[in-house]
């Protein structure tokens, strides 16, 4: 008979827990979030002798304080979930940092085991560990590892298997003990607390120290079970809050955190001899140059240009493939189907839709992989050095950076790749400063539209509106944190890991992540958001044209085939030309009416009042309308509706031109599709990364800063004269 | 004092004779032209006041001669430091020690009975036997303080003098030179010594630094006795130059410290603590990033980065340079 056991894996960040789950459960894992949070939450199985195991991965943290949401997660998978055991992953070189998160594990209560992960690294320290004395003196057992060598991995399975079997015989979890005064303090909570028979899942000294740290989490739970004894116990805790602080001047959860490294640095003593006396320590050397006074910055930005390079050039080739698959498959769907409204559905909106989304896949899987190097190596922390000053000024972290440079290049994946930020506030301040970096997508743009009205000073025009979008991004992220998130900024506490050789099996983990992420999450909202394009674009089915195109064509044609019989053999080809030629004009015609009277032309019309005072017409406005849907969409209907299709740029810049569209309101146009929500995708991505809260904020904030910036740009230039 | 020197002058008599010294009559005009003078004098005062007196010795003669009355204890030799030797009336009984002025030369006479008790106790619980002593003081007379600018150049300062460094009256190039060396205003330097061609040698912590006439010209310093006076409420007085406590934001790189004290708002204060920033670790600085934020710290032997704002919650002591 198989036994199922769930083991919860915790740890620091760094401390290659990762690394330890990836071997432990290969492939078969599950990504996914923790209820409510956008904490990534890992799973996965493994089959042990007659066990069934599931293994959690917690998220890496330094401490269990009530803080920050991965802290909260963290303990309340522990306490409310109950694993059967919890496993902590020590960096044996870094033995007493790493205790102090593993000692407040063990104070859960619930069966342990301490890992020391990175074995080797800390012998090439000249560190030992006497692991039978941490095990004497903590009471639980204590395993050597080395992950990434898969070395110690089954004696870590079979220990915590062993370990479960004792507590089920009644082994009950040892105690940490602190100063006299804190103990006093503690058992009298403990007292309380049980005179009350209430019920807290036998974690009694753990929810007794909480109380007295006055968690405010711990502290509510407990009101919840009973008010009353809640209000004597606060009492008391309170007391002894006083009574600590008049001994110690300070609060009673920095007097624990000292006494905790107190008894951590006995722990230490005990059981860590340091054998070498010299060493080399290989971070440091490298650091000489990656985090170097003068060589630092420019490293950096080479590192970043190289991931660029590398997504933009290489991906162009699976992006061409994905391109051509696309449209063979609609090339060969179009001629199985009989004209009908689904074979329209499918062309025009499904196939359409998820194929202008999946072409973005092998940037984001080559963005990815870069992004996982920089990460396991330890070099995301180091860039996260480098750039804070930069970041700091507009109120981010130094780890923003990577993200706000990917906007450039696409939002989705940039949105994406802020989960590297620990902090939630850090993370959706950069989210609502992304979209404002210029992307890829709105580049053909305004090449169309400044290359059509500033000819030769096209160049500076773009370079400048890149510039703007900076500038407002730094602008909208000073706003916005003082106005959203008041209060103390996070501090900057970050470790600079030591460098490690990244394991391409973890490397590949994480992009597949990702990239399935992408794939799912986007397939399914952008497919439905692609039928509602669609829908919007092709109804009513019935148009009453001005003109019968129809017969106009049928008119044509009969006009040509009569005259190319009539005509001599080398008259025939031209003439053919020119009946070419003027099937497509009218079709064309036809097209660009059948569009204006569609529902998305409608609604552009109808929006025709909001556009005028910044100097866009209706057919602008049905193409900003589209390119919610995709910046690139902006040129394309521009086509269809200045009718000249929808892939001749340069007939296009002539339609424009002869339309009495100004530079001005080209200006403004362009201003306007620089700042307005980038598209379709990136909103979902904001509502998936944040909450719908966010993404509609950011919906109507991003619009709303557009046409202000439009406004001002376009009545500014109304004013001096131009346009 | 007359009369001590007329008892001077029969002793004088009574003791060169007996010991049956040559030339009697030249050396007791020498003793004379001597006694006439009043404190310190060189050779060269002596032979100006024989000259004065009429009288044509040679400068061999007086030097002998005066080493002799050294000899007898009629004067004694001080030999100041880089000095002319000098010569002062020596009146038995009567004992003074010295400050010399290094900027003007005056030698000021004082006695201290404290000071000479103070002695005696120190040789004593030594165990050691004091037959005399010599003290003498080495620094500025008050008349030179007064006309002393408060902020001087670096070359200016006197070996020995302890400085604060205030100001660069440099061009760009020359101050990127000079925090190239790692001296950076507010740091407080020694001067290891001074002179062999306007060549300044300083200690800067534990870091030697040498520095030509031009550079130590653009440094301007203050005395660190006047900033001590000036704002003694604030500064944290270093018990010793290597010693000095201070907040974590002002350690420069490659400076060690234990920590004293973290303070600041509670929940900042409690990440620093659980990142093994707590009273009485060591923390090392490793570096500043590129634009001087945030700084990499080296603690519990790991590496961590603060911002500078969040390092000056920190107080660190016992402050020192550290090679690792």
């Amino acid at each position: 008979m198989t036994k199922k056991l769930t083991i919860a894996l915790a740890g620091n960040p760094n401390s290659g827990k990762t690394t330890i789950f990836n071997t432990l459960t290969g492939a078969r894992q599950k990504v996914g979030n923790w209820p409510g949070v956008t904490v990534e939450k890992k799973e996965g199985k493994l089959k042990h002798k007659d066990y069934d195991l599931r293994i959690v991965d917690l998220p890496g943290t330094y401490s269990l304080t009530p803080f920050s949401i991965e802290e909260i997660t963290a303990r309340d998978f522990i306490l409310n979930e109950n694993p059967d055991i919890v496993i902590s992953i020590i960096d044996a070189s870094n033995l007493e940092r790493s205790l102090f998160l593993a000692i407040q594990i063990l104070e859960l209560g619930h069966p342990a085991l301490f890992v020391l992960n990175m074995a080797d690294v800390a012998q090439a320290k000249g560190i030992k560990i006497d692991e039978k004395k941490l095990s004497q003196l903590l009471g639980l057992p204590v395993v050597f590892t080395i992950g990434n060598k898969n070395k110690g991995i089954d004696n870590l399975v079979e220990a915590a298997i062993e370990e479960v079997n004792r507590f089920s015989k009644g082994k009950k979890s040892r105690d940490i003990r602190y100063g006299q005064e804190i103990e006093g303090c503690i058992s009298k909570i403990e007292t309380g607390i049980l005179q009350s028979e209430i019920d807290i899942d036998g974690a009694l000294r753990w929810n007794a120290i909480k109380i007295l740290e006055d968690d405010k989490i711990v502290k509510t739970r407990f009101q919840n079970l009973s008010s009353q004894v809640s209000k004597e116990v606060f009492q008391t805790a309170g007391e002894c809050r006083k009574r600590i602080y008049d001994l110690f001047e300070d609060d009673f959860e920095i007097v624990l955190t000292d006494d905790r490294y107190g008894v951590i640095a006995g722990i230490a003593k005990e059981t860590i001899s340091n054998l070498a006396t010299k060493r080399i320590d290989m971070s440091r050397n490298i650091d000489l140059v990656l985090t170097d006074r003068f060589l630092g910055i420019p490293v950096f930005i080479f590192f970043i240009w190289a991931m660029f390079q590398l997504s933009f050039s290489l991906g162009a080739y699976p992006m061409e493939w994905i391109d051509m698959a696309v449209s063979a498959l609609s090339g060969s769907l179009d001629k199985i189907m009989p004209p009908s409204m689904l074979k329209d559905l499918l062309l025009d909106g499904v196939i359409a839709g998820i194929g202008s989304v999946i072409i973005f896949l092998p940037n984001i899987l080559i963005l990815f992989f870069c992004i996982a190097l920089f990460e396991d190596t330890g070099y995301m922390a180091r860039a996260a050095f480098l750039m804070d000053r930069v970041m700091h000024t507009s109120g981010l972290h130094g780890k923003s950076f990577i993200p706000m440079l990917m906007g450039f290049g696409c939002t989705v994946p940039a949105i994406m790749a802020t989960r590297t930020l620990e902090s939630e506030k850090d993370r959706i301040l950069t989210i609502l400063m992304t979209p404002f970096m210029s992307c890829s997508a709105r580049l053909p743009v305004y090449i169309v539209l400044a290359g059509s009205f500033f000819a030769e000073k096209a160049g500076t025009v773009i370079f400048g509106l890149y510039f703007t979008g900076i500038v407002i991004a730094i602008l909208s992220g000073r706003l916005l944190r003082a106005v959203f998130f008041k209060g103390v900024e996070a501090p900057f506490i970050m470790e600079l890991p030591p460098y490690r050789m990244p394991m391409l099996k973890s490397l590949l983990i994480h992009m597949w992540d990702r990239g399935k992420m992408f794939l799912k999450k986007m397939g399914g909202v952008i497919l439905i958001g692609s039928i509602i394009i669609w829908a919007l674009s092709s109804f009513p089915r019935t148009i009453s044209y001005s003109v019968d195109y129809d017969e106009k064509i049928n008119a044509v044609k009969y006009d040509y085939s009569q005259r190319i019989t009539l005509a001599a053999d080398h008259e025939t080809e031209q003439l053919n030309r020119q009946l070419t030629l003027l099937l497509k004009d009218i079709n064309n015609r036809k097209e660009q009416e059948r569009v204006s009277k569609s529902y998305i032309g409608k609604i552009g019309k109808a929006l025709e009042a909001v556009f005028e005072p910044i100097g866009i017409g209706w057919r602008a406005s049905v193409a900003l309308v589209t390119g919610f849907v995709a910046k690139e969409v902006v040129v394309s209907t521009m086509g269809v509706l200045y009718g000249v299709g929808n892939d001749e740029s340069e007939a296009l810049e002539k339609a424009l031109k002869n339309s009495g569209m100004t530079a001005l309101s080209a200006l403004s146009m362009m201003v306007f599709v620089l700042l307005y929500v980038p598209c379709f995708a990136t909103v979902v991505t904001i509502y998936r990364e944040t909450s719908a809260k966010w993404a509609g904020f950011n919906l109507i904030y991003t619009t709303m800063v557009a046409w202000g910036m439009s406004f001002l740009v376009y009545r500014t230039g109304m004013m001096l004269g131009f346009g | 004092m007359i009369n001590t020197h007329e008892q001077e002058k029969k002793q004088f008599k009574r003791l060169f004779q007996q010991q049956g010294i040559d030339r009697f009559a030249l050396r007791f005009q020498v003793l004379e032209a001597f006694l006439k003078l009043e404190h310190h004098v060189t050779i060269k005062d002596i032979l100006a006041q024989l000259r004065q007196e009429g009288l044509k010795i040679d400068e061999g003669f007086v030097l002998n001669s005066m080493e002799l009355l050294c000899r007898f204890g009629f004067a004694s030799k001080i030999e100041f430091h880089d000095k002319e030797t000098k010569y002062e009336h020596r009146h038995l009984g009567l004992h003074h020690d010295h400050m010399v002025c290094l900027q003007c030369g005056s030698i000021l006479e004082f006695k201290d009975e404290a000071i000479e008790k103070q002695q005696h106790k120190v040789a004593d619980a030594y165990g050691f036997h004091m037959l005399q002593h010599k003290m003498e003081i080495y620094g500025i007379c008050s008349k030179c303080m007064e006309h002393r600018n408060t902020i001087v150049s670096l070359h200016k300062a006197k070996q020995g003098e302890k400085l604060i460094v205030k100001d660069f009256d440099a061009g760009k190039n020359m101050q990127l030179r000079i925090s190239s060396m790692g001296l950076k205003i507010g740091d407080l330097v020694e001067i290891v010594s001074a002179g062999f061609g306007g060549q300044v040698v300083i200690a800067v912590g534990e870091n030697r630094l040498v520095l030509g006439k031009g550079m130590a010209e653009k440094i301007r310093v203050q005395p660190f006795d006047q900033v001590r006076i000036q704002n003694h409420d604030d500064y944290q007085e270093p018990k010793d130059i290597l010693q000095a406590s201070m907040l974590l934001s002002q350690m420069k790189t490659g400076q060690e410290g234990i920590i004293r004290k973290v303070s600041g708002e509670s929940v900042l204060r409690r990440r620093l603590l659980e990142m093994g920033i707590n009273r009485g670790s060591v923390i090392y600085v490793e570096k500043y990033a590129p634009l001087k934020d945030p700084i990499e710290l080296v603690i519990k032997g790991y590496h961590l980065s603060l911002r500078v704002e969040e390092a000056a919650n920190i107080f660190v002591e016992k402050v020192r340079f550290k090679k690792m």
